[in-house]
């Protein structure tokens, strides 16, 4: 049995459905906590490494790295709150859901919207490199013979859930919920665990023996404001994926805005305590990680090590826990990016293939976009979660920034009650956002913030030449007023090779159409040829004229493409129709058939006013 | 050859290269020149048959010749016939006629006509 292509697909995405049951359903505050909260708070699982990176590695300050760890957490969490605070408002003012984009659209106009949604969906796509890579290092610290595949699994899982995903696994609560809460309660476990060994129990630092953690440690340099900062912007990831409460308001339940206001809330509270308590723990614990990646076990995964005593049940749990939460982060985006996108070119920004939605009711295009940017991305980046961070980050401030200056100008402009405090605080958090933006890029420009940087204004662009094309479209469909459709002389001409059946068939088709003029046009060989034709025309009583010419350079198509051109000349503003006999036989043997055909097919398919048509003469 | 003409062969498209070569052809030949023919005149005209057209008119069948001799093209209808012995694709043939002008074309009725091989 030949496995067709349309069963295969079957068989990975699974059977269609119909367009009238997509069903809405309404998430509760428990389920949606899970749904929106697991790409914020998987973010946990890194942060915190990639502070302690730039100290020790790139700064090289030493034991000084743990010391400084507590007030960068803190300016995060500070940060976070800025931010939430400014997301709550929006929550309420855009109940339909408003994404960076959407507010900027509606209240700063085109150019701003652009960049939030260029920056949003750069951002969509790290997030799946980044959680991706970091959920593969998390299986890779317990397992580590696993470790010369990172790559590999990393892709290996990108497929699995962009598959998942084409089959329209949704945000469905029942798969989202378990891995979330399990992360949240073995992160506040590690870290009450943690907290009570190291100041009830004497537990201490992890054994820095080795030689090179010795030399990782042995830094002296003095912190410079440039790499406090560098940690800092860091840290400052630990705030992705915040933005997706006010994108999915629609999706709670009545009262939308107020469950997805208290959502948010708790998000923050569980984002911004594990992230602190973690950095708390990490100051006494004081794990290693290097910029090169010789140390290739996570920051966390050393901390669960040392806190339970080694390789145990709970260190095991700790580990998938933080897989599951980060692959979940990765599918966030995949429902993010393809709905997103969908806008985008539902304002004729993108191609409109991104509105298409397949077989199981996803944006299926958006999705295999995603999968496939995300796949080269890790590939590119050796699924390194240090080397992609710098990449990460500067899209999502771009859209907090813009995000909540639009805010900012909404309330100037509607002017609600209490506006002036609100207004406050949207503009705090345009300002820091924007801040904190712009350090991202200043200080990893060389390391990678570059990209983004290069990228973001190349996919306006993009979005402008899209958009051009369309508007140019459109304007030339428009049906001014008074149009009529002239008519046009009609000229058929049919191509003759021999006189056969289909020709014959092809002709009394042509006749059909009622030409101005029908014309047979045939290519010969011979004079033989040619007089067989003739004959054999005559014979079969045709009436329309027969036009042999030769084929003086033994190019057929462009031979028949130049006496279409000159036939089209003898009339001006004239319509051509060519009609082409075509046998059809089994697939094995089409292609013994028609290949010039083919040839002359694809030339006349962009030609001005000519209509091709194929008379299908099917051999049984 | 120069660099530019050089150049002019390869970009030429094959029509142009064809009347080129017609042009060659019949520089022996004194005849008038089919872009210079005048309508309405006795006229000698020659050229490389391009190509042929049989039209069934209400049963009287017709041949026409569009012949070509690197200067333009003229279309020779010789009526009541189908078939004329010696006249094929890529032969060449003299035509002793009256042309005249239809749209664009240069058209001669029944002449009488020498095949130059």
């Amino acid at each position: 049995m030949v496995i067709s292509p349309s069963a295969l697909k079957r068989f990975l995405i699974g059977k269609p459905i119909a367009s009238s049951e997509d069903a809405h359903h309404r998430l509760s505050k428990k389920i949606a906590l899970p749904v929106f909260a697991s790409d914020a708070i998987s973010s946990t699982a890194y942060a915190t490494e990639e502070i302690l990176i730039v100290f020790l590695s790139l700064a090289a300050v030493g034991m000084t790295a743990f010391d400084n760890l507590v007030p960068i957490s803190i300016l995060v969490v500070l940060l976070l709150a800025i931010v939430v605070s400014s997301y709550r408002q929006t929550i309420y003012a855009y109940p339909k859901g408003g994404g960076s984009y959407v507010v900027s659209r509606e209240n700063l106009g085109r150019s701003p919207s652009l960049v939030a949604g260029a920056s949003m969906l750069v951002d969509y796509i790290l997030t799946v490199a980044v959680s991706v890579s970091a959920g593969v290092a998390a299986i890779v610290s317990a397992f580590e013979n696993m470790l010369p595949y990172r790559v590999e699994l990393c892709v290996g899982f990108i497929v699995l859930v962009t598959l998942a995903n084409l089959r329209g696994i949704k945000e469905s609560g029942a798969l989202f919920a378990p891995p979330t809460y399990l992360y949240v309660v073995s992160l506040a476990s590690l870290i009450i665990v943690g907290l009570y060994k190291v100041y009830f129990q004497d537990l201490g630092p992890i054994d820095h023996s080795d030689a090179y953690a010795q030399e990782l440690l042995s830094g002296q340099k003095t912190l410079t404001i440039f790499f406090f900062l560098k940690a800092f912007s860091s840290g400052a990831v630990a705030l992705t994926g915040i933005e997706a409460v006010a994108d999915g308001v629609p999706a709670f339940e009545k009262p939308e805005a107020k469950n997805a206001s208290k959502t948010l809330m708790w998000m923050a509270v569980i984002l911004g305590t594990s992230f602190f308590g973690l950095s708390v723990l990490a100051q006494e614990i004081q794990p290693l990680k290097d910029h090169e990646g010789e140390i290739k076990i996570t920051v966390l995964a050393q901390m669960a090590e040392q806190v339970y005593g080694g390789r145990n049940i709970f260190f095991y749990i700790t580990q998938f826990a933080t897989f599951g939460i980060l692959i979940l982060a990765a599918n966030t985006a995949y429902a993010d990016f393809p709905r997103l996108s969908s806008i985008i070119a539902k304002d004729n920004y993108l191609p409109r293939q991104l509105m298409n939605r397949g077989d199981r009711l996803v944006f299926s295009n958006g999705i295999i976009f995603l999968g496939v940017a995300a796949g080269m991305l890790v590939i590119a980046f050796g699924g390194i979660v240090n080397a992609l961070i710098p990449l990460y980050a500067v899209g999502v401030f771009t859209g907090f920034t813009l995000s909540q200056f639009g805010m900012l100008v909404r309330h100037r402009k509607l002017k609600e009650p209490g506006w002036q405090l609100r207004a406050f605080f949207s503009g705090v958090g345009a300002l820091t956002t924007f801040f904190v933006a712009g350090i991202v890029v200043v200080v990893k420009f060389t390391d990678g913030a570059w990209i983004p940087a290069v990228i973001i204004p190349t996919m306006m662009a993009i979005f402008l030449a899209v958009n051009r094309h369309y508007t140019r479209v459109r304007s030339f469909l428009q049906i001014e007023e008074g149009y009529i459709a002239p008519r046009r002389t009609h000229t058929v001409i049919v191509l003759v090779g021999s006189v056969n059946k289909g020709v014959l068939q092809a002709v009394k088709y042509a006749e059909s159409l009622r030409p101005d003029r029908l014309l047979a046009l045939s290519v010969v060989g011979s004079p033989e040829e040619k007089m067989k034709l003739g004959d054999d025309w005559a014979k079969y009583g045709m009436t329309a004229e027969l036009e042999t010419l030769t084929d003086d350079f033994r190019n057929l198509t462009d031979t028949i493409l130049m006496h279409i051109n000159r036939i089209d000349d003898e009339d001006s503003d004239d319509i051509i129709t060519v009609v082409i006999p075509e046998f059809v036989t089994a697939i094995r043997s089409q292609w013994l058939h028609n290949q010039s055909a083919l040839a002359i097919k694809a030339r006349l398919l962009y030609r001005k006013n000519t209509v091709v048509t194929s008379v299908p003469i099917v051999i049984e | 050859m120069g660099i530019r003409s050089f150049g002019k062969r390869l970009t030429a498209d094959n029509l142009e290269i064809d009347s080129e070569r017609l042009c060659e052809r019949f520089k022996e030949y004194d005849f008038v020149n089919i872009a210079d023919s005048q309508s309405r005149t006795r006229t000698k005209l020659a050229g490389e048959i391009k190509r042929m057209r049989i039209k069934p008119r209400s049963g009287i069948p017709a041949v026409e010749l569009v012949i070509n001799d690197g200067t333009g093209e003229a279309t020779v209808i010789f009526s009541g016939r189908r078939n004329i012995p010696g006249v094929d694709h890529g032969k060449c043939i003299m035509v002793d006629g009256v042309p005249h002008r239809d749209g664009g074309r240069v058209v001669i009725l029944n002449p009488a006509y020498t095949l130059l091989g």
